[in-house]
C-alpha cells in the first residue's frame, strides 16, 4: 500500500502483463469499432486508472484528508438544530429564518449525520480502511511464517549499536546471545556467526485489531438502523399501553422492522413521583425521578411491578424502556351549551421552560354542541405574579394555576391533513370573549353566549417513555472494547529487532557486535531497551568493551562511525535495510506499513 | 442527604490556596529561566555523554539524512527518562527544587480541595463545570510532576502551570458554584467512570498541547538560527531542551491520552445508553467529542507519515486541542443539549 502515484493510463510492468494479448487465432470482432489494439489500450487505460484511484483511495493522504472531512462534516450537525435530535428547534428554525431554512434543508443541513454526503465521507473512508486493513492482515499472517531478516554485515551503522570483544569463540558468544534473546521472547534466525531476533508482531496484531474494530463499530451501527426500532410514549399516570406502532406517539423502525416484529409487552404508569430541592441556591432542581409501573411479557402473562428511574431502564423482551421525561396533565371538565359534559380527561401539557415547569397545551372539544369548543394556554405549577405577569416559581405543584384562551367555531379536525394535539387550527376558531383569569382547581370558566363551561378539576403528571431495541449494541460494545485492546496493544509494543555478530579478532579473541532498530518507535524508548539488552549480553559473555568504544551507543555516537555512513554499498541489499527505511516511505493508511 | 456547608467552605479555601501556591511555583520556575543553570553549549567538550540534550547537539553535526532522524537514541542505560533532560545537571537547581516542591504542595492542597467538596456533597465531585475545571487542572498537575521526575523534564513546569493557574482561577470566579446535589440524569455510578476519564484525558491533552507549543517555538527558533535569523526566544530556548525532544514528550502524552479519551467516549456511550436509550445521538456534546477524537487520531497516523511529521502533525494536535477546548467551553455555553450540566446560566 505504499503510496505510488502511477499517472493515469500509464498502466505499470504489472498492468501490461495483467492485460490479456489479442489472441492471433482469435478471428476479427464482429465490431469494427472495437479493434483488438485499440480495446486492449483501452482496457490498459481502464485498469490503469482503477488501480490509480485505489492506491489514491487506500492511501494514508486520502485516509487522513477523509478523516478530517469527516469531522469537518460533523460540525454543522452541532450547530444547525437536527430533525432527529431537537425537531422543535427546527420548527423554530423555519419560522425564524424561512427564506434560508428550505436551502438549507435541501443541502441536508437539518439531517447532518443521515446526509448522503456525509455517508459518501464515512463510506468512502471505511473502504479506504478496508482497503488497507485486508492486504495487511494477510501480509501479517505471511511474516508470521517468515523468519527474521539475516544480520547486516555492518551492525555499527544500526540506529542502536555496541561492541566488545570476549574470550568465548564466536560460536559461543553467538549461541548464547541467541540463547538470551529466546528466553526473552525473540524469534530468531541463526547462522553461522551472527544472529537475527526479532520481537513485537503484537503490535500490527493490535493495529489490525483496532481498525477491523472499527469497521465492526460501523456495521453494528448500521445493524441496529436496519433492525431495531425507537418510539416514544407520552403516559399520564393511571394509563396503559401496549406496544404497536399506534400506541406509540412516534415510531421510527429500522429498514426491515414490520409491525409484527414488536414485542408485545405492555406498560401502565401508576404513579410518577418528582422530588425538587426545596432551599438553596439550587432551590428548584429536580433530585429525583421515580415512575412506578407495571409491565406484562405478553397479553395474559401476569402483571410485574418496576421503579423506572433515570439512569435505570426498564428491560423486557430485549426491549428497553426509559424515563426521559416529564410534566404535568391538568384535568378538565367541559360541558357543552346543552348542559352535556362533553370532555372530561387530563390533557398533557408540554414543559416550555425547566426551572418552573411552565407548560402549555390546549383543549381540543369536537363534540361541543352548537359549536365545538377549543382551549390553548398555560399550566403554572407554582403560579406567582411578578409585575402583573403570572409565572412559575417552582417545579413541583404547590399552586397549580391554569391560563386559558378560549376559541369556538369548527376545529377542523374532519379535513385537512392531520393536527397535532398539541395546537390548535385557529383557521376556523373564533376567539371567545372572556376576561383571562387564572383557575385555581375547582374553578371554572363560563363562556359567553351559553356557549358551555370548562371546569379546572385538578391535575395529574405525566411521564414520557422512550422505548429502544437495539440489535447491533451487544456488537457495538464488543466491537468498542477490541478497538480499546488493539490500541493499547499497539502503542505499548514496539517491533524492534535485534542482531548479533562474533568473529575472531586478527590479535585474539572474538569481537561481538550487537545492533539493534525498531520500527515506529516514534515515542522512543527503544534505547534504553537495547543498551539493557547489550549490557545483559556483554555481561553473560563476560565480555569487556575495546577502548574507545561505548558500550551501548547510538550510532550517531562517536565520530569513527560517522564517517563510515554511506562507504559500504553492500549494505543497500541487506534485508534490514527495507526495514530501516520503512517509517520514512511508507504511506499506508494504518502508517506502519511494511514496504517490503 | 443534606450538603455539609462547612466542609464545602473549608474545600473553597484550599483551592484559593492552591492558586496562590501555584502562583508562586509558577514564579519560581520562572526565576530558574532567569537566574538557574543554563543548558550546556552545544559546543561544550566536557559534556557528560549519556545525556541526551548532548546526543541530540551532535545531531546537528551529522550529515544529513538517515541519522539526523533519529539523535534521541540515549545511551543512558539507567534512567528511562534520560532521553528528555534538558540540562546538564542531573540534579535541579535550587529553583527548580523549590518550585516542584510548591507544586507539589499546591497539588496536595487541591486534591484535598477536591476531596473536600466530594465528601461535602456526598458525591463524585464533578457535576459542573466549576468542578470539572478543578478536576482537569488537578489531573495536568499530576501529568506535570509525573513527567517533571521520570523524564527530569523540569523546564515544561512554568508552561503548564501557567494556564492552570489561569483556569483554576476563573473558576474560583466567574464560573464558581455553590456546591450541591446532582440532577437525576447524572445520578449514575458511570459518572465515576465516564467523567473520570474525560479528567485524566483532558489533563493529559493540556500538558500535551503545552509541549506541542513549546516545540513548535523551539522549532521555529532552531530554523532561524540555522538560517542565520535572529530569533527573539534565545533566552528561553538555553533552558529547552532540543525540538525533537519535546515533540517527543508532546506525542508521548498524546498516546497516554488517546485510548483514555477513546475510553471515556466509550464509558459515555454506554451510560447513554443507560440513561437516553441510544449509545451514540450526536448531541452537540458527542459530536464533538467525535471530532476531537478524530482530529487526534488523523495526529497520531500524521505522527507515522513521512511529511505530515513534524510541524504539520503539531499543528493537527493544536487544533484538536482547539476543538477540545471548544467541546468543554463553547458547547458549555452557547450550546442546548443533553449535556448541559455546566451550571452557568
Amino acid at each position: 500500500m505504499t503510496d505510488v502515484r502511477v499517472p493515469p493510463g500509464s498502466g505499470s510492468e504489472e498492468d501490461v502483463r495483467a492485460a490479456p494479448a489479442p489472441s492471433p487465432d482469435a478471428g476479427p470482432p464482429p465490431s469494427a469499432e472495437a479493434r483488438p489494439a485499440f480495446s486492449a489500450g483501452l482496457r490498459l487505460a481502464v485498469t490503469g486508472w482503477l488501480r490509480w484511484a485505489w492506491r489514491q483511495l487506500t492511501s494514508m493522504r486520502t485516509a487522513l484528508i477523509l478523516l478530517f472531512l469527516l469531522a469537518v462534516a460533523s460540525v454543522p450537525g452541532s450547530v444547525i438544530p437536527q430533525q432527529g435530535i431537537d425537531p422543535a428547534a427546527v420548527a423554530q428554525y423555519y419560522t425564524a429564518h424561512p427564506a434560508l431554512a428550505p436551502i438549507l434543508a435541501r443541502l441536508s443541513l437539518f439531517s447532518v449525520f443521515g446526509a448522503p454526503w456525509f455517508a459518501a465521507i464515512y463510506l468512502l473512508l471505511f473502504v479506504s480502511l478496508a482497503g488497507c486493513v485486508l492486504p495487511r492482515t494477510f501480509r501479517l499472517a505471511g511474516s508470521a511464517r517468515q523468519l527474521p531478516p539475516r544480520a547486516p554485515r555492518n551492525l555499527s551503522r544500526l540506529p542502536m549499536s555496541a561492541s566488545y570483544r570476549t574470550s568465548l569463540t564466536p560460536a559461543e558468544a553467538v549461541g548464547s546471545a541467541a540463547g538470551l534473546l529466546s528466553g526473552k521472547g525473540f524469534r530468531l534466525n541463526n547462522a553461522d556467526g551472527w544472529v537475527a531476533a526479532e520481537k513485537g508482531y503484537l503490535r500490527e496484531v493490535g493495529n489490525l485489531l483496532f481498525h477491523i474494530a472499527l469497521l465492526a463499530l460501523l456495521g453494528s451501527v448500521g445493524i441496529g438502523g436496519i433492525f431495531g426500532y425507537k418510539a416514544d410514549r407520552l403516559l399520564i399516570s393511571g394509563q396503559s399501553f401496549a406496544n404497536t406502532p399506534t400506541a406509540l406517539d412516534q415510531f421510527r423502525p429500522g429498514r426491515l422492522v414490520t409491525p409484527g416484529d414488536l414485542q408485545p409487552f405492555s406498560v401502565t404508569l401508576d404513579r410518577f413521583t418528582a422530588h425538587y430541592i426545596t432551599s438553596g441556591t439550587l432551590r428548584g432542581q429536580p433530585s429525583s425521578f421515580d415512575a412506578s409501573v407495571r409491565y406484562t411479557d405478553r397479553p395474559g402473562a401476569p402483571a410485574r411491578g418496576f421503579l423506572l428511574r433515570v439512569n435505570h431502564p426498564l428491560s423486557v423482551d430485549g426491549v428497553r424502556v426509559y424515563l426521559i421525561g416529564h410534566g404535568y396533565a391538568p384535568v378538565f371538565r367541559v360541558t357543552d351549551g346543552a348542559g352535556r359534559v362533553v370532555f372530561d380527561s387530563p390533557v398533557p401539557f408540554i414543559p416550555v421552560e425547566q426551572t418552573g415547569l411552565t407548560s402549555e397545551g390546549v383543549i381540543k372539544v369536537p363534540d361541543a354542541d352548537p359549536d365545538q369548543l377549543g382551549f390553548a394556554g398555560v399550566f403554572l405549577p407554582t403560579a406567582v405574579d411578578v409585575n402583573g405577569r403570572l409565572q412559575s416559581a417552582f417545579p413541583a405543584a404547590l399552586l397549580p394555576r391554569v391560563s386559558l384562551v378560549s376559541y369556538a367555531g369548527n376545529l377542523g379536525l374532519n379535513s385537512g391533513p392531520s393536527q397535532s394535539v398539541y395546537q390548535l387550527d385557529l383557521a376556523h376558531l373564533r376567539r371567545l370573549p372572556v376576561a383571562p383569569r387564572p383557575l385555581a382547581p375547582g374553578q371554572s370558566i363560563k363562556l359567553p353566549g351559553h356557549a358551555g363551561t370548562l371546569t379546572f378539576t385538578g391535575y395529574r403528571q405525566w411521564a414520557s417513555l422512550a422505548i429502544t431495541y437495539d440489535p447491533g449494541q451487544v456488537p457495538a460494545l464488543i466491537s468498542g472494547i477490541i478497538a480499546i485492546a488493539g490500541l493499547l496493544l499497539s502503542f505499548a509494543v514496539r517491533r524492534r529487532r535485534v542482531f548479533v555478530r562474533a568473529h575472531a579478532a586478527p590479535d585474539g579473541g572474538t569481537v561481538v557486535d550487537i545492533g539493534g532498530l525498531a520500527r515506529s518507535d516514534a515515542a522512543g524508548g527503544f534505547e534504553t531497551e537495547f543498551a539493557s539488552l547489550a549490557a545483559e549480553i556483554m555481561a553473560s559473555h563476560g565480555g569487556r568493551q575495546p577502548a574507545g568504544t561505548a558500550a551501548a551507543g547510538s550510532a550517531d555516537d562517536g565520530g569513527s562511525e560517522n564517517a563510515r555512513y554511506g562507504d559500504d554499498a553492500g549494505y543497500d541489499d541487506d534485508p534490514a535495510d527495507n526495514y530501516l527505511s520503512a517509517p520514512a516511505d511508507n504511506e499506508s493508511a494504518l502508517g506502519h506499513d511494511e514496504g517490503e | 442527604m443534606p450538603i455539609n456547608t462547612g466542609l464545602a467552605q473549608v474545600s473553597e479555601h484550599l483551592l484559593l490556596s492552591t492558586v496562590i501556591i501555584y502562583a508562586i511555583a509558577m514564579l519560581a520556575y520562572a526565576c530558574d529561566f532567569a537566574f538557574g543553570r543554563v543548558r550546556a553549549p552545544e559546543s561544550a567538550p566536557a559534556r557528560a555523554p549519556e545525556l541526551v540534550g548532548a546526543g541530540a547537539g551532535k545531531a546537528g553535526a551529522l550529515p544529513a539524512g538517515g541519522p539526523a532522524a533519529r539523535p534521541l537514541d540515549g545511551a543512558d542505560a539507567g534512567a528511562p527518562g534520560a532521553a528528555f533532560t534538558s540540562a546538564a545537571t542531573p540534579r535541579p537547581g535550587f529553583w527548580v527544587r523549590s518550585a516542584l516542591a510548591l507544586t507539589a504542595v499546591g497539588l496536595i492542597a487541591q486534591i484535598a480541595g477536591i476531596l473536600t467538596r466530594g465528601l461535602s456533597e456526598h458525591r463524585v465531585p464533578w457535576g459542573n463545570m466549576y468542578e470539572f475545571i478543578t478536576a482537569i487542572t488537578c489531573m495536568a498537575v499530576i501529568v506535570l510532576l509525573a513527567i517533571s521526575l521520570r523524564y527530569k523534564a523540569y523546564y515544561i513546569g512554568l508552561f503548564v502551570l501557567v494556564p492552570v493557574v489561569f483556569a483554576l482561577g476563573l473558576a474560583l470566579t466567574v464560573i464558581y458554584t455553590p456546591a450541591g446535589a446532582l440532577v437525576p440524569a447524572l445520578q449514575s455510578y458511570w459518572i465515576a467512570i465516564h467523567v473520570t476519564a474525560m479528567i485524566v484525558a483532558t489533563g493529559l491533552y493540556i500538558v500535551g498541547a503545552v509541549t506541542t507549543v513549546m516545540y513548535l517555538l523551539a522549532d521555529r527558533h532552531e530554523r532561524r538560527v540555522a538560517a542565520g535569523l535572529p530569533s527573539r526566544t534565545t533566552g528561553i530556548m538555553l533552558h529547552l531542551p532540543k525540538p525533537l525532544i519535546l515533540d517527543r514528550l508532546s506525542y508521548r502524552t498524546i498516546l497516554f491520552a488517546f485510548p483514555v479519551w477513546t475510553f471515556g467516549i466509550m464509558a459515555g456511550a454506554i451510560w447513554a445508553d443507560q440513561a437516553w436509550g441510544r449509545y451514540w445521538g450526536w448531541d452537540p456534546k458527542e459530536t464533538w467529542s467525535f471530532i476531537t477524537w478524530v482530529v487526534y487520531a488523523g495526529f497520531l497516523h500524521a505522527r507515522a507519515t513521512a511529511g505530515w511529521r513534524g510541524r504539520r502533525a503539531a499543528y493537527i494536535q493544536i487544533v484538536g486541542f482547539c476543538c477540545l477546548m471548544f467541546n468543554l467551553i463553547g458547547i458549555n455555553l452557547w450550546v442546548t443539549g443533553l449535556h448541559s450540566y455546566a451550571g452557568l446560566s
